[in-house]
C-alpha cells in the first residue's frame, strides 16, 4: 500500500512457545509485515529463551492463572512493566499492536506505559461476568486509550461490547491459505472418514460428543473411521470409547503442515464439536481452505464463521443425536458434501494473510494519522510538562 | 499527626486523579480531532473520486450532473449539513454504480477501485471517530469530570449521523 516502513511494535499476552490461537495469529502477522519490509518487534513472555526468532524480545518468564475457564500462562508484576516500558523506549516504534489488552497481561501493561497510535485486537469471546463489574472502572480508562480496536470475530466484538462498552471493527484472524490448498488425497485417510484436530483432552473441544454420535453412525455407514489428530495422551481418551467402536479409531497424533493439509484434502468430513469457549475458529478456516466439507457445533463464533451453515453444515451443540443425522445425511449425498467443500474453499479465501493483513494495515494508516511515533506516557503526563520536564 | 499523614496521602492522590483525568480527557480531545481529521481527508477524496467519475464514461449527462452537484455540496458543506451532504453523495453514487451496467475502459475500472477502496477505509474511520465522540461524551457527563471542569474550553464533540449502510 504505502512505500512508507514502519516501525511496528507487537504485544503477545501469552507465552510464547506454548500453543495458542493468539501466539500463532502475532507470529504470522509478524512474519507477514517483515516480509513486507516493515521493523517488527514481539514482546512476549518466553519459558526458553535460546529457541525464539531474532524478532521476539522475552519480558520474562510467563507463570500459569486459571482465566476465563481455562489456564492463561501469562506475566505481569513490576519487573515485567519495567521490562515493557524498557522496550517500549528503545524500540522507538510508530506503532503498538496490543493483542487482548484487556486481561492481566503485558499487553494491558503496555497499554497503560505507552503513548501514541495503539491498535488492540480482542480475541477472546466470554459470557458477561459478574467481576466485570468490579475490574471495569480500572480497566475502562486504559482500554480508551487504543486508538482502533480490532475483534477478531462477532462474537469477540459483542464480548467487548457488553463488557466494556466499546465498538471495534471485526478483522478475522488469518490463514495462509495457500498451505493448504493444494493437500494430495492419501488412500489410508480417505472414504468414509471423519476427521477431528485439536488437543482433544479438553472437554470444551467436543470430542465426546463425537464419541457419541458415533454408534448411530456406525449403523448407517458402517465402513465409517474416525481420524484424530493432535497432541494429547490418547490412552485415556481410548479408555472411555466403546470396545466394539475402538478399531474405528486412529490416533495420529501432533501432524505437520503438510501432513495437515493432505488430511484436510483427503477426509470425508470435517467434524469440529467444541462445545464453546472459541471465539473464531482458525481451524475451521483451515479446513475449509484444504477442501473439507466441514460439520461444525452452532456455537456462535462457528456459526458467524460458516455464514450459519452456508460454507459448512452446523448441527445443534453438545447433541450427538443432532450431529449424527448432519453426518449421515452428507456422507449419503456425494453431490451435496462436494458442492458444500467447494463453496467452502472459495469462501476460505477472505481469511488468507494477503487480505487479512491488508486490513489490519489499512488500521494502522488511520491510526497513525497525526502522530509522531509511540512514548511512554509518563513523559506526556500534565504535571510533566508544568513542571518543564517535557519529553524527547 | 497520623491524621495529617492520612490527609496529605489522600489530597495527594486526588491530586494525582485529577491529573491523570486531565490527561484522560485531552486525549480523547485529541482523538476526536485526529479521527476527525482522517474521515474529513478520506471523505474529501471521495468527492473527488465522484468528479472523475462523473466525467468519465461511466455517467451518462443527467446522472454526471448528479453527482457534479453532490460531489461540490460534500466539499462545500459546513459542519452541520456535512454529514447530510455526503449521505446524498453516496445515494448519487449508489444510483450511478448499483445500475448494474457494464465497465468499458481502463480508467474507469481503476476509479472505481479507488472508491471501493475509499469506501471500505471510509467505513473503518466513521466507526472509529464515532467510537471517540461517544467515548468523549460518556467520559465528560462523568461527576468528576463536569465537578472540576476538565473540560475547560473544549467544546463537546457532536455526534455525526453517519449512514454507514449507504456506503
Amino acid at each position: 500500500m504505502t512505500l512508507k516502513k514502519l516501525r511496528i511494535g507487537l504485544v503477545c499476552p501469552y507465552g510464547w512457545d506454548t500453543p495458542g490461537g493468539v501466539q500463532n495469529h502475532v507470529r504470522d502477522l509478524a512474519e507477514y509485515l517483515i516480509a513486507k519490509g516493515h521493523y517488527v518487534s514481539v514482546l512476549a513472555p518466553v519459558i526458553d529463551e535460546e529457541a525464539i526468532p531474532n524478532y521476539v524480545t522475552s519480558a520474562g518468564k510467563p507463570i500459569s492463572i486459571p482465566y476465563n475457564g481455562a489456564v492463561a500462562r501469562v506475566l505481569f508484576g513490576p519487573i515485567a512493566f519495567a521490562r515493557v516500558r524498557q522496550w517500549i523506549s528503545n524500540g522507538k516504534f510508530d506503532l503498538l499492536h496490543l493483542h487482548e489488552p484487556a486481561i492481566p497481561s503485558i499487553s494491558l501493561l503496555a497499554c497503560w506505559a505507552a503513548e501514541g497510535p495503539l491498535v488492540g485486537t480482542f480475541h477472546a469471546a466470554a459470557k458477561r461476568q459478574k467481576a466485570i463489574f468490579a475490574i471495569g472502572p480500572i480497566l475502562e480508562p486504559v482500554i480508551e486509550k487504543l486508538t482502533a480496536r480490532i475483534a477478531v470475530s462477532e462474537a469477540a466484538r459483542s464480548t467487548l461490547t457488553e463488557h466494556l462498552e466499546t465498538d471495534a471493527v471485526v478483522v478475522p484472524n488469518g490463514i495462509y491459505a495457500d498451505r493448504y490448498r493444494d493437500g494430495e488425497v492419501r488412500p489410508q485417510w480417505s472414504g468414509n472418514t471423519l476427521g477431528f484436530i485439536g488437543r482433544y483432552e479438553e472437554p470444551r473441544k467436543g470430542l465426546s460428543v463425537l464419541l457419541e454420535a458415533l454408534p448411530i453412525i456406525a449403523r448407517f455407514a458402517p465402513d465409517v473411521r474416525v481420524l484424530v489428530a493432535g497432541p494429547g495422551e490418547s490412552k485415556d481418551v481410548q479408555d472411555q470409547i466403546d470396545p466394539q467402536l475402538r478399531h474405528r479409531f486412529e490416533f495420529l497424533g501432533r501432524i505437520s503442515e503438510k501432513d495437515k493439509a493432505d488430511f484436510l484434502s483427503s477426509v470425508a468430513l470435517y467434524i469440529a464439536p467444541n462445545t464453546g469457549g472459541e471465539s473464531f475458529g482458525i481451524i475451521l478456516a483451515e479446513a475449509l481452505a484444504g477442501g473439507a466439507a466441514v460439520v461444525a457445533s452452532d456455537i456462535p463464533a462457528f456459526d458467524s464463521l460458516l455464514g450459519n451453515g452456508e460454507y459448512g453444515a452446523l448441527f445443534q451443540s453438545e447433541n450427538p443425536q443432532d450431529l449424527a443425522k448432519v453426518v449421515i445425511d452428507l456422507l449419503r449425498e456425494d453431490e451435496k458434501r462436494r458442492a458444500l467443500a467447494q463453496r467452502g474453499k472459495a469462501y476460505a479465501q477472505r481469511f488468507d494473510w494477503d487480505v487479512v493483513a491488508e486490513d489490519i494495515f489499512s488500521i494502522y494508516e488511520m491510526a497513525l494519522v497525526g502522530s509522531d511515533g509511540v512514548t511512554l506516557s509518563s513523559e506526556n503526563r500534565a504535571w510533566n510538562r508544568f513542571l518543564g520536564r517535557e519529553g524527547n | 499527626m497520623e491524621k495529617y499523614f492520612l490527609f496529605a496521602l489522600l489530597a495527594i492522590f486526588a491530586l494525582w486523579y485529577l491529573s491523570y483525568s486531565a490527561t484522560r480527557l485531552d486525549r480523547l480531545h485529541h482523538r476526536v480531532e485526529t479521527s476527525w481529521a482522517n474521515l474529513d481527508g478520506l471523505l474529501q477524496r471521495r468527492a473527488a473520486v465522484a468528479l472523475e467519475i462523473a466525467k468519465s464514461e461511466l455517467a451518462d449527462p443527467a446522472s454526471s450532473l448528479l453527482l457534479t452537484a453532490a460531489a461540490h455540496q460534500a466539499r462545500d458543506a459546513q459542519m452541520q449539513t456535512r454529514s447530510q451532504a455526503e449521505s446524498g453523495l453516496s445515494g448519487a453514487l449508489g444510483l450511478l454504480l448499483n445500475d448494474g451496467h457494464l465497465v468499458a475502459g481502463f480508467i474507469e475500472k481503476d476509479l472505481l477501485r479507488e472508491l471501493s477502496e475509499l469506501t471500505d477505509k471510509i467505513r473503518v474511520a466513521i466507526s472509529l471517530h464515532v467510537d471517540a465522540v461517544t467515548r468523549t461524551q460518556m467520559v465528560r457527563q462523568k461527576p468528576v469530570f463536569k465537578i472540576f471542569r476538565l473540560a475547560g474550553t473544549a467544546p463537546l464533540p457532536v455526534t455525526y449521523e453517519f449512514e454507514a449502510d449507504v456506503l
